[in-house]
């Protein structure tokens, strides 16, 4: 206050000379503000700078300095700068705008040097205490001039900068990461040297400019940090140049391959990267050591830090770098999740494959915050590409079971499974064969899943899952809340399983419908193999036992037992029957299989009457039994079971035939009488016409049998081992020898016929009438036709319908087709 | 087991009535193919059926009537069209060939418990047709929807002779 008083005094009293002498001060103290480099007479400037403040103008210097620089910034700086970013336009190629660029930069530094260094030379001065220079503390001034400096040339930025600086970021850093990558690997140039070009900078390697390219990313970096623009500059150009950079090499190197871990190799390759932002930041991070940088580029939250360990050590602990690092491994671990997440159907496809896939996308699914995305892209990925009619349930089972395992790798709480998988569980509940597949996956039956089977070997759940809850007892400090996407059920995480097997069954809440069906595969394989051999299914039954627990086993053990039984009984009979003298011996050996049918699941009922001899052996086996076991007998199942059969014919034998009871009956038959019709057949063994004739089938192809017209049969007792020859190979290719060829290719075309006369006899039954164009386009249309039925053309079609004309079983006129009224 | 009942379709055609409808359209297609097959293949004497055109959701039947009863001899022509939502949806039947019976009235439409309330998706064509062929000789004389012949119908010569009478076949 004091200083203001004298001001005004001896402005009155020293007049004019005084004021022309504060002038002359204020002139070479701001020239030498401006002034570049070395200042004139030291002693004159101190002298100037006294009598400023002496007037009590000191003060005023920050603030001309400041105008001054945000004037001539408007008026002169700023425009040029654009103008000059802006001026070459479309006529030069990359490296020629890299140095625009760089000139552009480098004349707004040159202009903006001379204010730099006065603000500079007015704080030391501050600092020195010269006069009463007072400002806004250390770094104040300095600090607003660049904030108008920022303000007034970002204030409308063209978009031609951020191109600009895009572009050079861009090269420099394949520039940086070819040169670099040379040393790690040669993986870094996908271009290869072809037609040398530089993998570098891009151009033929006469041209090279990877040198000069990095020494005007050092020069530019330097001014932009001189300026403190470094941070609005390029922080935009860098964060979008990583970005796609960490896409890109993520969609070459990552997508579709499950079987390696990534997260090495991209740590590395992100080191390397971090390499060249140093670069990018090297004035930044040095100053660093010194002055805390004011809000340092970079990073919007990151949140946890990757666990990044070494490497870092012998860069400068840079605040900046750190940040950016934080910053691209976040970037990093959302990109892969996103991929892995959109490619997740596929990993759980392939899954003990693609387990590597899964650590990945475990350890950064942790640090990103994208479960819901997960569970509902994973959901309709199963909807989508699972749950329609076309995918047969073994496979939707298959890739259950593999989701169960991979996300039980990727979600050890289970939640993610539960949730993931519940419309899976529900659409399974739709389909018809689920339980049927899945106990054929239990048993080893399925082609598919092989799963299954070891999985039910590989231990019961009550006393896995008893284990794990006493460790949980244990040690209650490991105990972890459910994730908050967790389902809200009474069951609790405790109970959440990820057993297989539980899983499966409890798709129907209840374990009974597998019980039953394992028993209806059960009874089936029993009886399909006929030899009492039951080691494997016992194995089944004991695993499935600790499962299910005994009581629900009762009845297979019981269908288990019977086979024990029926072998020792069987093994009784025989040994009586030995016993017998020579004429009492049974005509055939008979074994049989005894069931208790309160056990067994209903059998299919076929009608079939064996012949006499077979009758009287069964019989006889019948009282035996009765004798062995007092009180109970023997109903007999005669379509079940199976025959071995020799067969003597005039000139040759076929011997250990197996054959079902029905083939044997048809052909012991015909032991008495060399040919039958179909009908008598039928009447003898009482059995349908339909199946007699598919099951005489095998005795026409092995030759024992022939269908002469009218629909007998007769045995072949002559036949040359020529044509049997001929035979066989004409089942393979059948074009040849029209003759030979009858057995198979007629039967055949006997079937596709007789399918095709029912089809037209319905056909004309309830439309009266038709021509032969109708009937043949409407066979075309609804007979649905397979390897045997194949289409006929309409020429055959004829052909066939005047033989029925003939046959007086189809009447013709004038073109028109119909049935003989009375049939 | 019930569960496994479930119209598996269900969901198969709320999708597809988004998507246009010809996914279940296909699958309908096909259990009607696969059951005129069955048709075809089973033999069965006296009922018989075909798709009328082109068109695989209209059939026309036949059934003669049952020996030992009074329709032995008749045949009577059926429509037999199936909707959309088949086989959870029973098909409309109706005797195209005018049938003096208790249980069908003069345009012909039938009162068959399972072709109405105890439709099943398990019953077919062929099952139809013999339930129908079975109809004919023995009326549900409880509901009758022709009063005339449900009162006719105790005294079996005279119905025949109205019977045959009045046969257009």
């Amino acid at each position: 206050m004091e200083d203001i008083g004298m001001e005004e005094d001896s402005a009155e009293i020293s007049g004019s000379a005084q004021k022309q002498g504060v002038a002359d001060a204020w002139e070479t103290v701001t020239a030498a503000l401006m002034s570049p480099g070395g200042l004139g007479p030291e002693q004159g400037l101190w002298d100037s700078l006294a009598l400023l403040s002496g007037e009590g103008l000191g003060r005023l210097l920050g603030g001309w300095l400041l105008e001054t620089l945000q004037m001539r910034l408007s008026s002169a700086v700023v425009p040029e700068f654009w103008a000059e970013l802006k001026q070459p336009e479309n006529e030069l190629e990359e490296r020629g705008r890299a140095w625009v660029l760089l000139t552009a930069f480098q004349t707004l530094l040159g202009r903006l040097e001379p204010f730099l260094g006065g603000l500079e030379r007015l704080e030391s001065w501050q600092d020195e205490g010269r006069g009463s220079v007072c400002g806004p503390g250390p770094g104040g001034l300095q600090e607003r001039a660049f904030t108008i400096i920022r303000a007034l040339l970002l204030f409308s930025p063209s978009p031609v900068l951020q191109e600009r600086v895009l572009e050079f970021y861009s090269r420099t850093f394949s520039v940086y990461m070819h040169q670099e990558g040379q040393a790690e690997d040669g993986a870094e140039a996908p271009e290869g040297p072809e037609g040398g070009v530089c993998p570098g900078c891009g151009v033929p390697t006469q041209q090279c400019w990877c040198k000069e390219a990095l020494a005007q990313l050092k020069e530019l970096s330097h001014i932009l940090s001189k300026l403190q623009l470094l941070e609005w500059v390029s922080c935009e150009a860098v964060t979008s140049i990583l970005h796609k950079l960490i896409e890109q090499r993520m969609e070459q190197h990552c997508r579709g391959e499950y079987e390696r871990s990534f997260l090495l190799e991209f740590q590395t390759w992100l080191e390397l990267v971090l390499g060249w932002l140093s670069k990018v930041f090297a004035s930044e991070a040095e100053k660093d050591g010194l002055v805390p940088a004011p809000g340092a580029p970079g990073a919007p939250g990151a949140p946890s830090v990757p666990s990044t360990p070494s490497l870092q050590a012998g860069q400068p602990g840079s605040s900046v770098l750190k940040q950016w690092r934080c910053h691209m491994h976040q970037f990093f671990c959302r990109i892969y999740v996103n991929m892995r997440i959109e490619e997740l159907f596929s990993i759980i496809r392939d899954f003990p494959e693609s387990k590597a896939a899964i650590e990945d996308l475990k350890f950064c699914l942790e640090r990103t915050n994208q479960r819901q995305q997960l569970l509902t892209s994973l959901k309709s990925a199963f909807e989508s590409r699972l749950l329609h009619p076309g995918v047969h349930t073994s496979d939707i089972l298959t890739v259950y079971i593999s989701a169960i395992k991979a996300l039980r790798e990727l979600d050890p709480s289970m939640v993610i499974l539960q949730v993931a998988c519940q419309p899976i569980r529900k659409y399974l509940r739709t389909r018809e064969d689920t339980v049927r597949q899945i106990v054929a996956g239990l048993t080893g039956d399925a082609e598919g899943c092989t799963d299954l089977a070891s999985e039910l070997s590989r231990g019961d759940p009550v006393t896995l899952e008893m284990q794990d809850s006493d460790e949980e007892g244990a040690d209650p400090e490991d105990w972890t809340p459910d994730p908050t996407d967790a389902v809200p059920d009474k069951m609790g995480s405790k109970r959440r399983s990820s057993d297989i097997i539980s899983l499966l069954v409890s798709i129907y809440g209840s374990k009974d419908i597998f019980i039953d069906e394992y028993r209806a595969v059960l009874a089936d394989r029993l009886l399909h193999q006929l030899n009492y051999n039951t080691a494997r299914e016992i194995r089944n039954v004991e695993l499935l036992k600790l499962r299910f627990g005994e009581s629900h086993m009762h009845y297979c053990e019981v269908m288990l037992k019977d086979m024990a039984d029926s072998r020792r009984i069987n093994s009784n009979i025989r040994e009586e029957e030995s016993r017998l003298s020579e004429e009492e011996q049974p005509p055939l050996s008979l074994s049989s299989i005894i069931l208790s049918s309160e056990f067994w699941p209903p059998l299919k009922e076929e009608k079939l009457e064996l012949p006499p001899v077979v009758c009287q052996a069964m019989e006889a086996y019948t009282h035996r039994y009765e004798k062995l076991k007092a009180m109970r007998t023997l109903s007999w199942k005669p379509h079940l079971g199976s025959v071995t059969l020799d067969l003597e014919l005039e000139d040759r034998t076929l011997t250990n035939l197996t054959v079902s009871p029905i083939h044997a009956a048809i052909i012991l038959h015909f032991q008495d009488k060399s040919s039958w019709t179909l009908e008598e057949l039928s009447v003898k063994l009482g059995a349908p016409k339909e199946l007699l004739h598919r099951k005489l089938a095998l005795w026409q192809q092995h030759g024992v049998l022939r269908e002469e017209a009218g629909g007998r049969y007769y045995v072949v007792e002559t036949g040359s081992s020529k044509e049997k020859m001929d035979r066989g190979v004409m089942l393979i290719d059948s074009d040849e020898e029209r003759d030979s060829n009858t057995t198979t290719q007629s039967e055949q075309r006997e079937e596709k016929l007789q399918l095709f006369w029912a089809y037209i006899q319905a056909m004309l039954t309830n439309l009266d009438s038709m021509t032969l164009d109708r009937i043949h386009s409407m066979l075309r249309m609804f007979v649905a036709t397979g390897p045997v039925v194949t289409e006929m053309d309409i020429n055959e079609l004829e052909g066939f319908l005047q033989r029925k004309v003939r046959e007086h079983q189809l009447l013709v006129s004038a073109g028109v087709y119909r049935l003989p009224k009375a049939n | 087991m019930a569960s496994q009942n479930q119209d598996p379709a269900a969901a198969a055609t709320l999708k597809a009535s988004e998507t246009g409808g010809s996914a279940a359209r296909g699958s309908v297609t096909k259990r009607l193919q696969q059951e005129l097959m069955t048709l075809m293949m089973s033999g069965d004497k006296g009922i018989s059926a075909f798709p009328e055109s082109d068109n695989l959701f209209k059939w026309v039947g036949t059934i003669d009537g049952a020996q030992g009863t009074v329709y032995e001899g008749l045949r009577y022509r059926l429509s037999l069209e199936f909707p959309a939502g088949y086989p959870y949806q029973a098909p409309r039947v109706k005797f195209l060939t005018s049938c003096f019976h208790p249980n069908v009235d003069p345009q012909g439409f039938i009162c068959l418990d399972i072709l109405k309330d105890k439709w099943s998706a398990l019953y077919d064509v062929r099952c139809i047709l013999l339930s129908l062929q079975s109809l004919l000789g023995e009326p549900n004389n409880e509901s009758p929807l022709n009063t005339t012949a449900a009162e006719l119908w105790e005294n079996q010569e005279a119905f025949k002779a109205h019977l045959h009478s009045t046969f257009q076949g």
